[in-house]
């Protein structure tokens, strides 16, 4: 028996490490980048593994002067905080009619809506562009945050239905006895109660728009550009440019990432729409 | 107002949109797909404005079929979503299995394994080929310039040198080359999603029935057995949303080819369209027609699959 527990603490032992390796090297890339963007350009080039050097702000000091980052990334808070806004808006009425009011067309609504997702960006690629040119629309933070809000809908929809059925029906039917409508079930009951859903609905909705790089590099040149756009349109510095490229990148993914190990338990639970738990 | 029509009035909106976002556009694509249509054309310059006078029936699919990027562009779509559905799920398994039993800082290993999903895809893309896979500056050619600069300072060395002496000096591999450029975006696509299959599978393991698993133990069955006949299982309807969330995703993706090779010898569908679009919109819309097709097809094969369980 003994020897069996010594075993297996040998065994827990060997288990951390490798699990340990396993992360880190997952992490690495980032770190990597992080790293290089505290180099200089011609630091970052040096082709050997450099730890230790000097560091610098440098790169993000100049990142105005070298990529106008501010704007692009004033361009990515606005799109994807009006169409985050846009989705809950059009979102929480139809989740609540679905959880609460279901009727039995429901259950095909949500699958249809589920389907929409599964149609390839790139197969309406031109008339997009032509819709929008033509409405005088390209090019403009309206746009985006339409396209946006349009292709996170029905991941909104989803996870707010799957958060809003968990809620028993009494509580809602309570309030419809005290004489509230509709809009005040919905506000002065459903919202406080799902409140922790709807914000992560609404973080993984935002974190989306943020990285969402089909129709924000496609609709877009200059005025409503996005990060994305931002980063794609310098994706080949030959060299020359891996610090500063390194510095504009990781203030593009940081505060995302961040905001992402906050969520990481809702994410689970949202994306594959409350099956898993 | 009747209890009928208020649940209708209330999920209108959200449907009448997506109604709009899918039917206008796609019906666009039809349309231009059986017109000629190309944004320039010096000698029929009435092929520039779309018009019902220019039909051409099947001609437009008709021309995507005898391209010679179309097949490879749909042997190259499969390939690079099987490859990274086949990579993140069996990764996915074997480090959920790993992490899931408590260690110290096993906090601190979830979020740093889980880091990667949140990149967004151009930074993931400039990231892995500049700075990792560049066979000169970034991290690979350094590596294989090590190695080798090791190889032949060994080879002098007595008793061990002549062992040395038969390995070959090795080349780093350009991953924006034609041969290579798929697997480049598979090893990057890989990286950012096996965090998410990871995260999914831990989810569930934690409902795994421990007494089931106790038993076994009791009983004498191996490791293996108790991952093969209790775990494995435990897992199926995990693996199935992992690999139909991802199938969404990985079917349109764009922005990773675009940046590793500009889709030199690694078109997938989304990518031959957004070239075909650059002049012949007919040929275009064909494609993307197709493009729908495929995307049908994997999409009902999967709401087959998972449809039910979603809907418990």
């Amino acid at each position: 028996m003994a020897i069996v527990a010594q075993s297996s603490k040998y065994g827990d032992i060997g288990r951390a490490i490798l699990a340990w390796a396993v992360g880190l090297l997952f992490f690495f890339p980032i770190f990597w980048l992080v790293l290089t963007s505290f180099k200089t350009d011609a630091d970052a080039v040096k082709p050997e593994f450099l730890f230790f050097f000097t560091p610098t702000l440098e790169n993000y000091l100049n990142m105005t002067e070298n990529y106008d980052y501010w704007r692009f990334a004033t361009n990515s808070v606005i799109t994807s905080v009006f169409a985050t806004v846009f989705a809950l808006a059009v979102g929480i009425p139809c989740a609540y009619a679905m959880a609460f009011k279901p009727t039995r067309a429901t259950k095909d609504v949500l699958m249809w809506m589920l389907s929409t997702k599964m149609l390839p960006a790139a197969a309406v690629l031109y008339p997009m562009t032509f819709l929008t040119k033509s409405l005088g629309l390209f090019d403009t933070h309206f746009m985006v945050i339409v396209v946006l809000m349009l292709i996170n809908l029905p991941i909104v929809i989803w996870m707010l239905f799957t958060y809003f059925k968990e809620i028993p029906k009494e509580i809602i039917e309570a309030g419809q006895m005290d004489g509230v409508n509709t809009w005040g079930e919905i506000r002065e009951i459903l919202i406080p109660l799902a409140w922790g859903g709807i914000a992560s609905t609404a973080l993984l909705c935002f974190i989306f728009c943020w990285n969402e790089a089909y129709w924000t590099v496609r609709l877009t040149t200059t005025e409503a550009a996005t990060l994305s756009k931002l980063i794609e349109g310098n994706r080949a510095p030959e060299g020359l440019f891996f610090g500063r490229l390194s510095a504009v990148s990781a203030a593009a993914v940081g505060p995302i990432i961040v905001l992402g190990w906050f969520c990481q338990k809702q994410l689970v639970q949202g994306l594959t729409f409350g099956a898993v738990k | 107002m009747s209890n009928r029509k208020l649940p209708r009035m209330l999920q209108s909106p959200a449907v009448i949109l997506l109604l709009i976002w899918m039917l206008v556009p796609l019906s666009m694509t039809l349309y231009f797909s059986f017109i000629r249509y190309v944004l320039n054309n010096l000698r029929r310059p009435e092929w520039t404005t779309p018009s019902i006078s220019n039909w051409r029936g099947l001609g437009n699919y008709e021309f995507v079929l005898k391209s010679k990027d179309f097949l490879f562009a749909i042997q190259n779509s499969l390939l690079i979503v099987c490859s990274i559905l086949f990579l993140t799920v069996v990764l996915g398994v074997l480090i959920a299995v790993l992490i899931n039993k408590s260690f110290p800082g096993q906090g601190i290993v979830r979020v740093l394994l889980i880091s990667p999903f949140f990149v967004m895809p151009a930074v993931n893309a400039v990231l892995w080929i500049n700075m990792i896979l560049d066979p000169v500056l970034g991290l690979q050619g350094i590596a294989v310039a090590g190695i080798n600069e090791t190889v032949a300072g060994l080879r002098n060395t007595p008793l061990i040198g002549g062992f040395f002496s038969l390995w070959p000096e090795f080349n780093p591999i350009s991953f924006r080359a034609t041969q290579t450029s798929a697997y480049a975006v598979i090893m990057m696509v890989t990286w950012q999603w096996t965090p998410f299959a990871v995260l999914i599978f831990m989810t569930s393991l934690q409902s795994e029935d421990q007494q089931q698993k106790e038993a076994a133990i009791l009983d004498g069955a191996s490791a293996w057995s108790q991952f093969r006949f209790l775990t494995l299982p435990h897992l199926g309807r995990p693996i199935a949303i992992v690999v139909m969330i991802q199938a969404i995703f990985h079917l349109s993706l764009y922005a990773e080819i675009e940046i590793v090779s500009r889709g030199n010898g690694n078109k997938n569908l989304p990518y031959l369209i957004g070239e075909f679009a650059n002049n012949n919109i007919g040929a275009a819309s064909a494609t993307g027609i197709f493009a729908v097709i495929l995307a049908n097809i994997v999409a009902i094969f999967l709401l087959r699959m998972v449809g039910k369980t979603l809907m418990e």
